[in-house]
């Protein structure tokens, strides 16, 4: 009871000024009150000291250096820097920004929303391992007509892979949009009913054969046979020669 | 019809002759001066404050210099929101807001800054910044006013270590004498909140200048 009181005294005194009186009851108390009466006197000592710190006063050039400050911002001369624009063109500022951010992200999004155009994006890269530049076998382009029997026969983009080898890279290759004509119903055109014309087909009868290496030193060889597209006949003329059929 | 060339001439009642005096006289009506262009209107404003705001930014931020770049930089604010300026508060506690601002802006600043003083040994337990050692001499000085000049340094040195939320109430009521109302409205807050910062502030001094008490 009596700290809660001396605390409320003391809450008195602090709020009081220096030159001010304190009420009848502060003062009984402090007649009493010998820890109140040292806080009183060491509160009005410091209170004092603080008090007699006094007006520091300005320099004499004060307002000349004032006036110079104040013209020198008339003229113009404002301060450099984001900090010192308008309300207004901060703001223009942000939206600027802002807008040019958006307009990336949608550069963006429009480049990764892109169809891929080539036989590879389709294809994920880590399902065909890399070969060395040796180990890569150029696929043949395909004919652009190509008989549609066969060309079911044989899908297309499946890469080539040689037995007991790692696949092989299929080198990429742009996607054309086809259009096949079907020459089914179209009668073929006769050639060679006049015994003059004669045209020269240079096939070889001999195997064609490839050579392989694996990159480990191994080579293998690869007979193709020729393929036969049934009978064959020559033209019976004076002019007919050894290959020409 | 005779053109009146003094306010005597306009007959008003003595009382209200010098309402009008003090009228064109006030600091609100040395603003409005100013707003209109009138720059002796605003010398006679700076005149007023001047030693005022400077002394008190510099017992806020213990830096002379930096105390009058600030005090310059709060005139040129007042200057450049004439247009702005609202009579709801005083022009004292429009000015020593600005004032207050600034000074704290700048301590922030030096707190981010990290500036120390080179003889600073000694950082404050209670986070405040780090106090110089200089305990008080014991042997007798020839000097009254040296001793005087030597306790002011110290009070000085104990206020600046204060945070800034104690330093402005305690500088603005033991130093200035403003009223706490006054003191509410400068630091934007209310009247008990001010009244127990200045007694926290006056527990710290008290601690600090203990061997001067």
């Amino acid at each position: 009871m009596r700290n809660n009181n001396c605390e409320l005294i003391r809450r008195e005194l602090d709020e009081l000024m220096l030159d001010e009186a304190a009420s009848g009851s502060v003062s009984e108390h402090l007649n009493e009150c010998a820890g109140c009466r040292e806080f009183h006197r060491t509160q009005t000592k410091l209170r004092q000291m603080v008090g007699s710190l006094g007006t520091v006063a300005a320099p004499a050039d004060f307002e000349f250096r004032l006036r110079a400050r104040l013209a020198n911002d008339a003229n113009g001369a404002v301060p450099f820097g984001f900090a010192s624009w308008s309300f207004a063109r901060r703001g223009l500022a942000m939206a600027s920004v802002l807008i040019l951010f958006a307009a990336g992200v949608a550069v963006v999004w429009n480049m990764k929303q892109r169809p891929t155009s080539t036989v590879a994006e389709q294809n994920p890269p880590a399902a065909v391992p890399r070969e060395s530049p040796r180990q890569q076998i150029q696929t043949p382009a395909p004919p652009q007509e190509t008989p549609r029997e066969f060309r079911a026969a044989v899908p297309e983009n499946t890469p080539r892979t040689i037995r007991n080898e790692r696949p092989v890279q299929v080198a990429q290759r742009v996607k054309r949009p086809m259009s096949s004509v079907d020459f089914g119903f179209t009668p073929a055109e006769v050639v060679g009913r006049d015994p003059a014309v004669v045209f020269p087909i240079d096939a070889s009868l001999q195997p064609m054969r490839v050579s392989l290496d694996d990159g480990r030193g191994n080579a293998k060889t690869i007979s193709v046979p020729t393929i036969s597209f049934g009978s064959q006949r020559t033209f019976t003329t004076s002019n007919t020669q050894k290959g020409n059929w | 019809m005779d053109t009146l060339t003094t306010i005597d001439e306009m007959g008003f009642a003595p009382a209200l002759q010098q309402q009008m005096l003090e009228d064109t006289t006030s600091d609100h009506a040395l603003l409005e001066a100013t707003r209109t262009g009138d720059q002796d209107a605003f010398a006679e404003l700076v005149s007023r404050y001047r030693n005022q705001i400077t002394s008190y930014i510099y017992r806020m931020t213990n830096d002379y210099d930096g105390a009058v770049d600030l005090a310059q930089e709060t005139f040129v604010r007042v200057y450049r929101a004439a247009d702005r300026y609202q009579r709801s508060y005083a022009f004292s506690t429009y000015i020593y807001r600005i004032a207050t601002n600034l000074a704290i802006s700048e301590l922030r600043k030096r707190k981010r800054r990290k500036l120390v003083s080179l003889t600073g040994f000694f950082q404050q337990s209670d986070g405040g910044e780090p106090q110089e050692l200089n305990p008080p001499d014991g042997r007798p000085l020839q000097d009254l006013e040296l001793v005087d000049i030597e306790r002011r340094n110290a009070v000085q040195r104990a206020i600046s270590t204060l945070p800034e939320k104690y330093r402005a109430p305690l500088i603005l009521r033991d130093v200035d004498g403003r009223s706490y109302d006054e003191i509410a409205k400068i630091l934007e807050t209310s009247e008990g909140t001010v009244k127990s910062r200045i007694s926290r502030a006056r527990g710290f001094l008290r601690e600090k200048m203990r061997a001067y008490l």
